[in-house]
């Protein structure tokens, strides 16, 4: 267990809305190992996505405890929290959401000038990963300038760049045709199993669940069933 | 923290809302300009109303015996060297001159007035108006003239002109009347006429003369520039232990009160100017910051720090005010430029002489007030951005992404 990614133990998380409890974890224990590549699947509201904000530490539980990479995160202040979100993980987000005022390439940049990498290293590093996304030929377009399917392989760019211990989808085909969905999976795929990156994603999507190693099906803020791909 | 990074993201911020923002520079450009013309024309004010006051036989600082001023008479007069020269550095001296100044009566064939007759060496009064004033038929030839120079207005008043003579009575300095017929030699025409009914100036030697009195009664010191007063006054104090030494704001206390005034008047006009703007800069702020919340929360959810945000927001405001500043302090001075000549006040000339100004305005640029503004303004741009920045800083990465 210690060389788990992550790692969730009895994890509660309760929100009122007007006034009244939403239970949307009851209890969840949840590992995710080194080079998993894990889907979080269930209806609406049954807690995939609090999972994945508790995960990314976005959010905090009511009781238990969620641990990545070895540091338990119920211990962190606000600004540490912020410090391992930047360190740790990657994200990638349902709606793209990139910097509208930067380019492809200071997007992807943004967040090793938050790391304070200098400036060489970063141009590098940045050129490097959108070119592995093949995206070389768009660095210098603002999101407004690229399609969807673009815009999230920048924001798979902008996650991976720094190469985190875990990199955290929430519906990340959610707003991309069928076509687009299968490169953006394939690419996944690749950086899960070529790099042994840890993914884990929250989906509706079957397409999405028939590429991960395991698939996590929740239902009323509990796991209903986790089993390895066939 | 990427000062870099915190620049860059502000910097396109404003460009991101152009029109929006040209309009809140517009506006600062404006005001700023609004409020430094018209501390040009406060100063013009405010130094105009210095100058006639030290003009007004006042200088700078002026020195005479104890209990002068309740009792002006020659008996309160004091023994000037021949040789005296102010214990001042020369170079920052722009003149001295000695007078002697009592109250008098002037009898001319059909009217009788009362005055003050002033005693002068005229070729030291380039310190007073006198210098100045355009005077018909002749001026004063020195201290051993024995004609007079007397106001237009007083002319008018005696009913009498240049070349016939009138009657002087005053107090000699055995306390007994002395009167004395004199040529009027000119006329001289101040602005407004307060001066003009007042001082009928002689030669110095001559009015000693008639006093039986080798004394002065004052002498007044104008030094090259103002602020050399408050430097100078205290080594004339040690110097003339025996003297009142008293300044201009002493000696003319309304002017004073009215130069402080104008300092006080630019003050609350910047603060009424800028306070409104202010608000405007702090809706435009929190306008942007609530547009961009959603774009806040997740640079908070990808690692950016707090504080990051809240400079963030701190530049964008003060980049906004320093450009707007820039502009304005630039159409301030333009508008000075078009002004620079003076504005004619003389359709106002009985208000504009009761304020002790000259009838014409001319502005007068002091670039300290144009850095004060410069430094006001930049500061209330960073105030202004305190409370958008807080709410900023405030974005829940979570909050916000879920909108």
């Amino acid at each position: 267990m210690s060389s788990s990614v992550v790692v969730c133990e009895n994890v509660v998380r309760t929100y009122q809305q007007e006034s009244v409890p939403v239970h949307a974890l009851r209890g969840v224990d949840f590992v995710v190992g080194p080079g998993d590549f894990v889907s979080l699947s269930g209806p609406s509201g049954s807690g995939k996505s609090t999972l994945l904000n508790l995960i990314g530490g976005l959010d905090r539980p009511d009781e238990g405890e969620v641990t990545v990479g070895g540091v338990a995160l119920s211990g962190l202040s606000e600004t540490e929290m912020t410090e391992l979100r930047l360190r740790k993980i990657g994200f990638v987000f349902q709606a793209y959401n990139l910097i509208p005022v930067l380019s492809a390439q200071e997007n992807v940049e943004f967040i090793l000038q938050l790391q304070g990498v200098a400036q060489a290293e970063r141009q590098e590093r940045a050129e490097n990963a959108l070119e592995s996304l093949g995206l070389a030929d768009m660095r210098h377009r603002q999101p407004g300038e690229l399609s969807g399917g673009q815009q999230q392989r920048v924001a798979i760019a902008r996650a991976i760049v720094t190469n985190p211990v875990l990199l955290l989808a929430d519906e990340p085909t959610a707003n991309l045709d069928s076509s687009t969905t299968e490169d953006l999976l394939g690419l996944l795929k690749r950086l899960n199993e070529a790099a042994s990156m840890t993914i884990v994603t929250a989906t509706h999507d079957p397409i999405v669940m028939g590429y991960t190693k395991r698939q996590v099906h929740l239902r009323d803020g509990a796991i209903e069933r986790d089993a390895l791909a066939a | 923290m990427s000062l870099r990074l915190v620049w860059q993201l502000s910097i396109r911020n404003i460009m991101r809302h152009r029109r929006r923002n040209l309009m809140l520079f517009a506006a600062i450009a404006v005001a700023v300009s609004g409020v430094t013309s018209l501390n040009t024309l406060i100063r013009g004010m405010q130094y105009g109303m210095m100058e006639s006051a030290v003009e007004n036989l006042t200088g700078h600082i002026k020195m005479h015996a104890p209990g002068y001023q309740d009792d002006p008479n020659i008996q309160r007069g004091f023994p000037i060297a021949d040789d005296f020269e102010p214990p001042v550095p020369p170079e920052d001296v722009m003149g001295w001159a000695p007078r002697i100044r009592i109250p008098a009566v002037i009898m001319s064939e059909r009217e009788t007035r009362g005055v003050q007759i002033v005693g002068v060496d005229p070729s030291r009064e380039d310190i007073s108006f006198l210098s100045a004033v355009p005077i018909s038929g002749e001026s004063l030839s020195g201290t051993d003239d024995g004609r007079v120079l007397i106001g237009a207005e007083l002319a008018i008043q005696l009913e009498t002109k240049v070349g016939r003579r009138i009657v002087l009575i005053t107090q000699g300095i055995d306390g007994r009347n002395r009167e004395k017929g004199y040529r009027i030699a000119g006329t001289y025409d101040a602005e407004g006429t307060t001066l003009e009914k007042v001082y009928v100036f002689t030669g110095l030697s001559s009015l000693q003369g008639l006093l039986n009195s080798e004394d002065v009664t004052e002498v007044s010191i104008r030094f090259t520039k103002e602020p050399k007063r408050v430097t100078f006054k205290g080594v004339l104090v040690g110097f003339f232990e025996d003297l009142l030494v008293m300044d201009w704001l002493e000696l003319e206390p309304m002017a004073a009160a009215m130069f402080i005034f104008a300092d006080a008047v630019i003050f609350i006009w910047f603060g009424l100017m800028m306070s409104a703007l202010t608000f405007g800069l702090i809706n435009t702020l929190i306008t942007s910051v609530m547009e961009r919340v959603r774009e806040l929360g997740m640079v908070r959810a990808l690692g950016m720090p707090k504080r990051m945000v809240l400079t963030q927001v701190v530049v964008e405001s003060t980049v906004i005010m320093a450009i707007g500043v820039i502009f304005g302090l630039f159409g301030g001075y333009l508008i000075y430029l078009s002004i620079a000549d003076g504005i004619d006040l003389g359709s106002y000339a009985a208000g504009v002489e009761m304020a002790g100004m000259s009838s014409k305005l001319v502005p007068v640029v002091v670039w300290d007030d144009f850095i004060l503004v410069a430094y006001l303004s930049m500061i209330l741009g960073v105030l202004a951005s305190l409370y958008p920045a807080w709410r900023a800083m405030k974005v829940q990465p979570l909050d916000a992404m879920r909108r």
